[in-house]
């Protein structure tokens, strides 16, 4: 029993981090049909904010040590920033492009972030110590349940309902589901198009500062590569859960994080190291059953 | 504005050619030629061993040159790069190289030295850890500077052995690199020869995995807590590990390859402790032997920093038993340096002893300083040499 909890607990924590991942991807899918993979880079852009740019091998703390009261809506903050920048100077001049040319652009992009830090940080991870008390372990029914844990599936769960709320809810919710149904259509009908878009960036940006946060604490490391592996994941989430659908890329994101992590318990130690393959294996068996993934919007099917 | 860049770079590669040239090795000095990264993410990696290297060619050169001859450095940047690094490789030798420095790791100093080895010239790599970096991957004029990874491994073990009195350990392999297997290849190979030691447990992570949970609940879920973990890894992921294996409040003994060496990290686990990490030397100011106190001295004054990990140390070997060979065969013909080097047993250097032999251009054996971490602080506490050196026959079976 206890096993079983500790299991669900190590699924969910995973399972979340991928999540919010995936809904940072879905948001701007769903508005511009576009797959951002600039998004890894806004992830680690966002920590490496914390630190002073210096090639050392230490890291030198900077904004860092700012009290979290400050520090949190500063990370969120610079998170919303360059998303909304790279949509200003970059994703803005592709607004008529297909959807494979804006994908290509993001990638360019995402270079280019990597090798500007990378030219103020060197490719040497650094380490940074952040809310340590936050991952120090207490024991619920025999689990061990970081606090961070805790906190990452509460995350995830309040800004689902926020932004559950804010696209059904409000008039800048309604138009961004507008311009993600028809972007020409909700133009000539008077919603300021580049508005709605450009607040699905900040939103997105700030999602990738959230990650960013609960990864830098989690692990101590921050890395120019740190994003990668997370929205490589993350973007497979958003594709099971049906392009577009935000219920449907934290569905996928936690079914994700699940298999990872049941996967990790129950292969035999010499099938262990092939673990993603199993994970991924089972991605496409889901993609067989529902190619359209698991909640297919209507906005990401073809129109005849 | 573009051709404005263009132009500039024009002017740039134009300069470049016209300087090299003038870089043409005559026929009274030596050149050693690095091709290395100097641009890209190996940059960070190769840049501490070659800095490391270039201040034993100012000795060198200071001390009169070898065979009366001025050592002149050559440089060509590999971009981190394979296909640059072939490139690299070829214009170092152009220029005249009489020994061609190849980058850290294997898979990118490969192809430079592989190009080395075509025109018959004597390459060493800078830092690689794999037995490939060598006769096995390369051909019989290549070498590494370090010492394998696999050593590292099984001197952990017996040491923790022997020292620590830890029997029973538990293996975690990050199954990122070659190195990381390396590292626990040769653990695997010294454990069985350990009395009463025994495996507990296994498992797997990989280097970028945004948690370990799972992991580390198998290891809660031994009946008892293994005395040694060997954690076989590297940047960054191993601090992500440590910090998550500690913050899990598991307190076994975490042994580690020298991948872990130095301090620059430890502030991600401000207080951390039982933790071991063999080292070729201290950069911590605490060597037993003072002269590799100065040598840190001197690296500061050249680069403006301390070491940060032991990986600097490598580069400082390479060219001292290189310049060795060169000496005593009173020649830099690859075949004649070569035959000098495979002479060498337990050749003393400043960073532990160097044994070169006709199947082997890297070391199966080598010593050992054991740093513990303790309450977040590094120092030297033993060294230590495996009683046995690791099979060539093991090492190229992995």
């Amino acid at each position: 029993m206890t096993a079983l909890l500790q299991i669900l607990f190590d699924a969910l924590s995973l399972g979340s981090l991928y999540a919010l991942g995936a809904l940072g991807i879905a948001l701007i899918f769903g508005v511009m049909r576009l797959v951002n993979f600039a998004h890894g880079d806004y992830i680690a852009f966002c920590v490496f904010a914390m630190l002073w740019p210096s090639i050392d091998a230490a890291a030198i703390v900077f904004a860092g040590n700012l009290p979290t009261v400050i520090l949190v809506p500063f990370i969120l903050a610079v998170g919303a920033g360059l998303s909304v920048l790279s949509e200003i100077v970059v994703f803005r001049r592709f607004r008529n492009a297909n959807p494979a040319t804006m994908m290509i652009a993001s990638f360019a992009l995402g270079f280019v972030i990597k090798y500007f830090l990378l030219m103020l940080y060197s490719s040497r991870p650094k380490s940074i110590d952040l809310w340590s008390n936050l991952t120090r372990q207490i024991e619920i029914a025999g689990a061990r349940i970081p606090p961070l844990q805790v906190i990452t599936i509460g995350v995830t769960i309040v800004i689902l309902i926020a932004l559950t709320a804010f696209l059904k809810r409000t008039r800048f919710g309604l138009e961004m589901r507008a311009a993600a149904e028809n972007f020409t259509m909700a133009r000539m009908l008077g919603v300021r198009a580049n508005r709605v878009i450009m607040l699905a960036f900040a939103v997105s940006g700030m999602l990738a500062a959230a990650v960013g946060l609960i990864l830098v604490t989690q692990t101590g490391t921050v890395d120019i590569q740190m994003g990668a592996n997370l929205m490589l994941v993350a973007f497979v989430a958003t594709v099971i859960g049906g392009l577009g659908s935000l219920p449907g890329a934290v569905l996928a994101g936690y079914l994700i994080g699940a298999a990872t992590v049941i996967m990790q318990v129950v292969l035999p130690p010499d099938a262990r190291p092939f673990r993603d393959a199993f994970v991924y294996g089972a991605v496409i068996v889901m993609l067989i059953w529902r190619p359209n993934g698991l909640f297919a919007s209507r906005a990401a099917k073809q129109r005849v | 504005m573009k051709s404005f860049l263009q132009l500039g770079l024009g002017a740039a590669l134009g300069a470049l050619m016209l300087a090299a040239p003038a870089a043409m090795a005559a026929g009274d000095k030596i050149v050693v030629g690095f091709a290395t990264a100097q641009s890209g993410f190996m940059q960070a990696y190769d840049k501490p061993a070659e800095d490391a290297a270039r201040i034993r060619i100012d000795e060198i050169n200071k001390a009169g040159g070898l065979l009366g001859k001025q050592i002149e450095i050559v440089a060509a940047d590999t971009k981190t790069d394979r296909a640059e690094g072939a490139k690299a490789g070829l214009e170092v030798i152009d220029k005249g190289a009489d020994l061609v420095v190849v980058s850290c790791d294997y898979d990118f100093g490969a192809p430079a030295a592989l190009a080395a080895e075509a025109a018959g010239k004597v390459s060493f790599f800078l830092c690689a850890e794999s037995v490939k970096a060598g006769i096995q991957g390369v051909g019989p004029h290549s070498f590494s500077a370090s010492v394998l990874a696999a050593v590292q491994g099984a001197t952990m073990a017996e040491w923790a052995y022997n020292k620590k009195n830890a029997r029973t350990f538990y293996r975690l392999l990050d199954t990122w690199t070659e190195y990381n297997k390396g590292i626990c290849d040769g653990f695997d190979w010294q454990l069985p020869k350990l009395k009463d030691a025994r495996l507990v447990g296994e498992d797997t992570f990989k280097n970028d995995d945004a948690s370990i949970a799972a992991q580390i609940t198998r290891i809660k879920s031994l009946p008892q807590e293994p005395d040694a973990i060997m954690l076989c890894t590297m940047m960054p992921g191993g601090v992500s590990a440590v910090k998550q294996i500690r913050a899990a409040g598991i307190k076994s003994m975490i042994l580690n390859g020298s991948g872990m060496s130095g301090s620059y990290w430890l502030s991600a686990t401000p207080d951390l402790s039982n933790f071991f990490v063999p080292d070729q030397g201290s950069v911590h100011g605490d060597d037993p032997n003072p002269k590799v106190n100065e040598f840190n001295a001197m690296y500061k004054a050249a680069t403006g920093s301390d070491p940060s990990s032991q990986y600097v140390y490598p580069g400082y070997v390479m060219i001292d038993v290189w310049a060795k060979a060169v000496e005593r065969a009173k020649s830099t013909d690859a075949d004649a340096v070569v035959a000098e080097l495979e002479k060498m047993k337990d050749e003393p250097t400043l960073f532990g002893p160097r044994t070169f032999t006709a199947e082997l251009h890297h070391q199966n054996k080598g010593r050992y300083l054991i740093t513990a971490v303790e309450n977040g602080k590094a120092r030297v506490v033993d060294e230590w040499t495996i009683s046995e050196p690791i099979p060539v026959d093991y090492l190229a079976s992995k």
